[in-house]
């Protein structure tokens, strides 16, 4: 009998297929993967030991810089722990303005991780399309805010710019365009006999390893474990939101949940646009001493502050949990273990869209 | 100048190999590189091609701030890329460290300590349109005469 | 051989030519509602340094001295345009995208003070704050070398051997008692409030 040699392959930190630096080893025999381990810590940055003595003004766009795809949800997550620390209420017309900012910013996120799933299974023709429309959703995102990826929307007490109503008619003419566009890249990802080979039924995590592994965000909800931050978030309550689940499991099921909250995004925007309540968009309001723990949805998964603060305001002690954490190790264990090529593991990891800069801030 | 030098930098300007290694940012420049690679922007109409091989690029973007684990391995990227080459630092943090040059923080920048930078685009993060410009406008320069200069 | 002539005639058609050696998508300008680096409106500055006070980024942007008067001047290798300088100036020097309209239409704009904080168990009761607090030097130019006073309008001055803080509302933030404190004992603390229209803060 011919002996496999048991090799160990590193992918990364530098390589076409992440964005980020990120280090995997990978024990194989032949082409199978037995084990496989993460190296993290090429990105860590203190941002956490910045941030302590602090002003919220500051602390703010330290926050956004946690992570630069999904930078909104970072800052929505800080001021509304801020805002709870400190009873701050927000007007209503503020809050739906930070919906609105919030689901764009999602979209693109979303979009941006399906463009470099794709990309990472060489169907550059569909990535290309997907990054195209991606700019639409971004034209919006600077459109309102001025920005267009660190954007700097959200303050204690409201937001900075209003949506004007020039504005909203353009966002809806823009929205609709990308949901043309999206429901084709739909179909082409859905039906795509090449894709399905090359996503189907590989990197599946049932639903036990997901909830043993303690997944959050699509990677959670593509194998059919509940939850979404979102159902708890009132203004998401207000406006009926429904979360997105499948029960594969495998890299197709995490990409087309991503398709499937797009859409849902652009619902959530509509009914926004539609029932946005006339008022101020800034309620001022001081930040003051206290102590919480706050939980926000990011297009990632779940995403923790734990903040507190002293009597100006300041931040005397600040702890973030990143959704990307939990995943990537979920992705480290259950996914790629067993996968039968190299090649899958660049797919596998890239579909639980992990983002490293989230994760060792 | 002979003929076979015209038609190298004549070349060498419509084909230029761009890998960005990421040192420490939040990736929202990440992204600004990616978005050049939409139809929008099109970076590969002007003959850029964006992979992330060292060794076969002519530019190298950097993003980011330096963190102690990439002191040694920037230079040994640097090294890597086969002559001629050039680096171009993208966004706020390779020039000044951005928002994380405080008190308490890990990185160390600028990234000029560690390999020489022909080119800054700042920014945070900065435009598509930016960074192509400054890709463009950065590439000819160098490579410009390459052989005449190192003879 | 049909294919490659009409291979051969795609390739050639003059427009594809063109195309392919010249054709670049259209210089693709930033929108007008893009926070590009701030610009200078012409307006005059009062030196009131909200802008240096409310900036997240170190070193971004600094009100110098120039011929005409004061003038805030952005560096662009530190600034992340966020355009909370644009926001914030009361008199409008600056002006960033279309910010300096919508504030002007939504009467949105940040009040911004300041609080001093002394940690007596840190204070070596050197008096540098007092002395070095360019406020106090206005106020009560005998102020020295101690740090006592015998006016009653300083910011802060020591009594007693520890430092009391007479006049919070007076500081202008700019933090030179922060830097010259030996031991990190004095903190200027930035409170900074997003208000909007009728409702005036109280401070």
């Amino acid at each position: 009998m011919k002996k496999t040699v048991d090799v160990s392959i590193p992918l990364g930190p530098v390589h076409p297929c992440w964005k980020e630096p990120v280090r995997i080893k990978c024990e194989t025999a032949g082409e199978r993967v037995l084990r496989t381990e993460v190296e993290l810590g090429y990105m860590k940055k203190g941002i956490e030991r910045i941030m302590r003595g602090r002003p919220w003004q500051e602390v703010m766009f330290l926050a956004e810089r946690v992570c630069g795809i999904c930078s909104v949800i970072h800052n929505m997550v800080f001021i509304e722990a801020m805002e709870e620390i400190s009873e701050i209420a927000v007007p209503p017309r503020a809050a739906y303005l930070r919906v609105i900012v919030n689901e764009l910013d999602r979209m693109a996120s979303h979009i941006l991780a399906n463009f470099s799933y794709c990309y990472t299974i060489e169907h550059e023709t569909l990535a290309m399309y997907l990054l195209n429309t991606r700019e639409t959703v971004l034209d919006n995102l600077e459109r309102l805010t001025g920005s267009r990826i660190n954007t700097a929307y959200m303050i204690p007490g409201g937001v900075r710019f209003d949506l004007l109503p020039e504005d909203a008619a353009a966002m809806l003419a823009d929205l609709s365009k990308v949901e043309d566009e999206m429901r084709r890249y739909t179909g082409m990802f859905e039906t795509g006999p090449l894709i399905a080979l090359r996503s189907k039924g590989i990197g599946v995590m049932d639903r036990e390893e997901a909830i043993r592994a303690h997944t959050v965000g699509p990677t959670a909800r593509a194998s059919g474990v509940v939850c979404d931050l979102r159902l708890r978030h009132p203004t998401y309550r207000e406006l009926g939101f429904t979360q997105v689940t499948r029960t594969e499991g495998d890299n197709f099921a995490r990409i087309m949940v991503r398709f499937q909250e797009v859409f849902q995004s652009i619902d959530l925007i509509r009914k926004c646009i539609e029932t946005l309540p006339d008022g101020p968009i800034r309620g001022g309001g001081l930040c003051r001493a206290g102590e919480t723990s706050y939980a926000g949805e990011a297009p990632r998964g779940e995403l923790t502050y734990s903040i507190k603060t002293d009597e100006y305001g300041r931040v005397v002690d600040i702890a973030i949990r990143t959704p990307s954490i939990m995943n990537i190790e979920a992705c480290a264990h259950s996914m790629i273990r067993d996968v039968t090529s190299i090649a899958d593991v660049t797919s596998t990891f890239i579909s639980s869209d992990p983002c490293i800069a989230c994760n060792e801030r | 100048m002979s003929i076979l030098q015209e038609i190298k930098n004549a070349v060498r300007s419509r084909s230029i190999h761009v890998a960005y290694v990421d040192v420490g940012s939040c990736n929202g420049c990440d992204i600004e590189v990616l978005a050049c690679l939409a139809p929008r922007y099109d970076i590969e109409q002007y003959g850029i091609y964006v992979h992330n091989n060292p060794r076969e690029a002519d530019v190298l973007l950097v993003i980011g701030s330096v963190t102690p684990q990439w002191v040694d391995k920037l230079r040994d990227i640097w090294e890597k890329i086969p002559e001629p080459k050039a680096a171009v630092a993208i966004g706020n943090c390779p020039i000044s460290g951005c928002v994380y040059a405080r008190r308490g923080t890990l990185t160390t920048p600028p990234v000029e300590n560690y390999i020489p930078i022909a080119a800054q685009v700042p920014g945070c993060p900065p435009r598509p349109t930016e960074i192509l410009s400054a890709i463009l406008s950065v590439a000819p320069l160098i490579y410009k005469d390459y052989e005449e200069k190192h003879r | 051989m049909r294919s490659i002539v009409y291979y051969l005639r795609e390739f050639f058609r003059p427009e594809w030519v063109r195309k392919f050696f010249f054709a670049k998508t259209a210089p693709l300008v930033a929108p007008s509602y893009f926070k590009d680096y701030p610009s200078l409106t012409g307006k005059e500055c009062t030196q009131c340094l909200t802008c240096m006070m409310i900036c997240p980024a170190p070193g971004a942007i600094a009100v110098l001295h120039k011929k005409g008067g004061w003038e805030p001047e952005i560096y662009p290798g530190h600034c992340i345009r966020c355009g909370l300088c644009v926001e914030a100036c009361p008199e409008g020097v600056l002006s960033s995208g279309r910010i300096l309209d919508v504030t002007s239409r939504d009467r949105t704009a940040f009040s911004s003070w300041y609080r001093l904080q002394v940690d007596d168990t840190l204070c070596m009761r050197c008096g540098n704050c007092c002395v070095s607090c360019p406020v106090n030097r206005e106020v009560d130019p005998q102020l020295a070398g101690t740090g006592t006073s015998a006016s009653d309008e300083v910011i802060m001055r020591i009594e007693g051997g520890r430092v009391t803080i007479l006049h919070e509302e007076k500081c202008t933030g700019c933090k030179t008692c922060e830097n010259n404190c030996p031991n990190r004992a004095i903190r200027v603390a930035r409170m900074v409030e997003g208000i909007q229209g009728e409702e005036e803060a109280e401070a």
